[in-house]
């Protein structure tokens, strides 16, 4: 489904993702761990084209898709939500999610006709929703809503697109843990032909989603495996939970 | 996001009620004042279509009204082609440089946006300034009007053209219209709340905001033929940058991405000038006041105040709010 190989990128002197490789395959859920600065945010950039990588190759449902561009990228099923929201801010949930669907069915060339009328996409906001559980809230502005409630929008206007491919960059950013419960259920409840890679903090909920962990540290991988090889791998506890060893981070201040 | 309400509606049958009676039971001078406004009207609902729906708030629309003007002048006089090719050939003027403006400076924003649309302005107008062949400063004569004759009306009648301009007005509030509410429309509006986001959901961003440049100076041509229709004449004066100045000022008295507003805003504008200059020479500041008053008073323009106080006093189902003051400039 995704394949990465060899991805590097570099800002200048400093080198954030360095030769990363990984592939991950249809219908899996892949979370991606790392301490911050760990490179989570710009493989994410590299992956959606925001950013071009400074060597490498993405190949994504069998086409190489290095030298495309972000909008590109979006239209052959590539969606992203993000850590900040990314929101229509001025505008209703209903409108926010009817934006992502008319931009991914190409309504954006439709001069003459209303599209927020059509059945196809009614079912398709309403859909979404459900999936995100903004149905009671659809006809509120963005900005009248709780944050989480916009952490919800956030994936539901990646998820409005139908992607292949679905980058979620910490869902649960600043949510509480009631609202961490409703992302878990989102999560095991999107369908399986939906694959999805995944940047979590929380533990508990990026143990239990998750098939294969990948483990970054400054920008190179350091561990891939199932959760429970993850969990019981002494160099990530050391990385990214931590053993008190204090002199770890004293030897990599390099980067 | 542009939505037809029923206000809006209302507002529209009003001002193009009120402006067809001004016109049919006023005297010569009314009509030419009803022709001024439609002119006007127009303008800043093309001007209101780009900025206030696509956040491209520039300062080249009275160029674009200029070449549209100009090309349908060299067209009929110079070439001697009849009225209406002159026309569709001014209108596709328009269409390709505003498109070719939009084009070029779809990838900037905010205020530079604006000078880049300024300086595309600016050479138009010193391009016509300086042509000989095109009469330099002092213009072009000649234009004949379209004949209408077969309907049994004479444009030349102050009555009849004046009727004519707001038939064109209602024209283009349509399209614009259409436009807005289309697929079209509604991405131009989450590229102006958005256009970060917009991108990441697979939209070309400076693509559509360059078609919608071309759309808009459409209708900017169009008021650029009713133009040089009216006076007969055409100079560069069109095309100076505070002929854009002054149909920005309507669009934001009137009330910024309402579309209905831009005519509520050359009405009042065009009124008051020809009401206020009977008593003093100092209306400019009189105006000028009452714009302050307009931004300060929640930046919503005279159409925009009221329709938020009627929206926030009886909030329908789904609230359409317009968007908030500063989001339009920046």
């Amino acid at each position: 489904m995704l394949e990465v190989k060899h991805l590097s990128k570099d800002y200048g002197g400093i080198t954030v993702i360095r030769d990363l490789s990984f592939t991950v395959n249809a219908g899996e859920r892949r979370v991606i761990l790392g301490p911050n600065g760990a490179g989570k945010t710009t493989l994410f950039h590299l992956l959606t084209g925001v950013e071009k990588a400074s060597s490498g190759s993405i190949t994504f449902a069998g086409n190489n898709i290095s030298k495309m561009n972000a909008v590109e990228r979006a239209r052959v099923g590539i969606a992203r939500s993000y850590q900040k929201n990314n929101l229509f801010e001025h505008l209703t949930i209903r409108e926010n999610l009817m934006l992502a669907a008319a931009a991914a069915t190409g309504k954006s060339r439709w001069f003459f006709r209303d599209v927020t009328n059509q059945a196809d996409m009614k079912t398709r906001i309403e859909e979404t929703a459900e999936q995100v559980a903004l149905t009671d809230q659809l006809d509120m502005m963005v900005s009248a809503v709780s944050y989480g409630n916009r952490r919800q929008l956030e994936v539901g206007l990646a998820l409005a697109t139908r992607p292949a491919l679905l980058l979620m960059d910490e869902p649960t950013s600043g949510v509480g843990p009631a609202m961490i419960d409703t992302f878990h259920q989102l999560l095991e409840t999107l369908p399986r032909d939906i694959t999805i890679l995944i940047i979590e903090h929380d533990m508990d909920l990026a143990f239990s989603i998750a098939d294969h962990i990948t483990v970054l540290n400054f920008g190179e991988k350091v561990f891939e495996g199932t959760p429970e090889d993850t969990r019981g791998n002494p160099s990530v506890r050391q990385i990214y939970l931590g053993n008190g060893d204090e002199t770890y981070g004293a030897s990599n201040d390099h980067a | 996001m542009f939505y037809q309400s029923r206000l809006r509606s209302i507002t529209l049958i009003l001002a193009l009620g009120f402006l067809a009676a001004y016109a049919s039971f006023g005297s010569y001078f009314a009509r030419e004042i009803v022709i001024e406004i439609t002119i006007l009207a127009i303008l800043a609902i093309s001007l209101d279509f780009c900025a206030g729906f696509g956040g491209m708030v520039s300062l080249c629309h009275g160029a674009i009204m200029g070449i549209s003007a100009y090309a349908f002048t060299i067209m009929s006089v110079k070439l001697g082609l009849p009225s209406v090719p002159s026309a569709m050939i001014g209108l596709m003027a328009a269409v390709v440089f505003s498109g070719l403006v939009g084009w070029v400076t779809a990838r900037t924003s905010g205020i530079f946006f604006i000078m880049a649309t300024l300086a595309f302005g600016q050479m138009a107008y010193t391009f016509f300034f300086k042509s000989r062949w095109l009469g330099g400063d002092d213009g072009m004569g000649g234009i004949d009007r379209f004949d209408l004759s077969w309907l049994g009306v004479d444009m030349n009648d102050a009555l009849v053209f004046a009727l004519f301009g707001i038939a064109v007005l209602l024209l283009v509030y349509v399209i614009a219209a259409i436009l807005l509410r289309s697929g079209f429309g509604r991405i131009l509006s989450g590229i102006h709340s958005n256009e970060n986001r917009m991108q990441a959901v697979g939209i070309n961003t400076a693509n559509h905001k360059a078609i919608a440049m071309a759309a808009s100076g459409l209708m900017a041509g169009i008021a650029g033929i009713l133009a040089a229709q009216h006076t007969l004449y055409i100079s560069p004066e069109l095309l100076i940058w505070t002929v854009s100045g002054e149909v920005l000022l309507v669009v934001i008295l009137g009330g910024i991405g309402t579309l209905i507003g831009p005519v509520v805003g050359a009405i009042m504008l065009v009124m008051l000038k020809h009401e206020l200059s009977n008593y003093t020479d100092y209306w400019h500041m009189i105006v000028g006041m009452v714009l302050i008053f307009a931004v300060l008073a929640g930046g919503r323009g005279i159409f925009g105040q009221i329709e938020y106080w009627l929206i926030t006093r009886h909030p329908p189902k789904a609230p359409h709010l317009p968007p908030a003051k500063e989001k339009d400039l920046a």
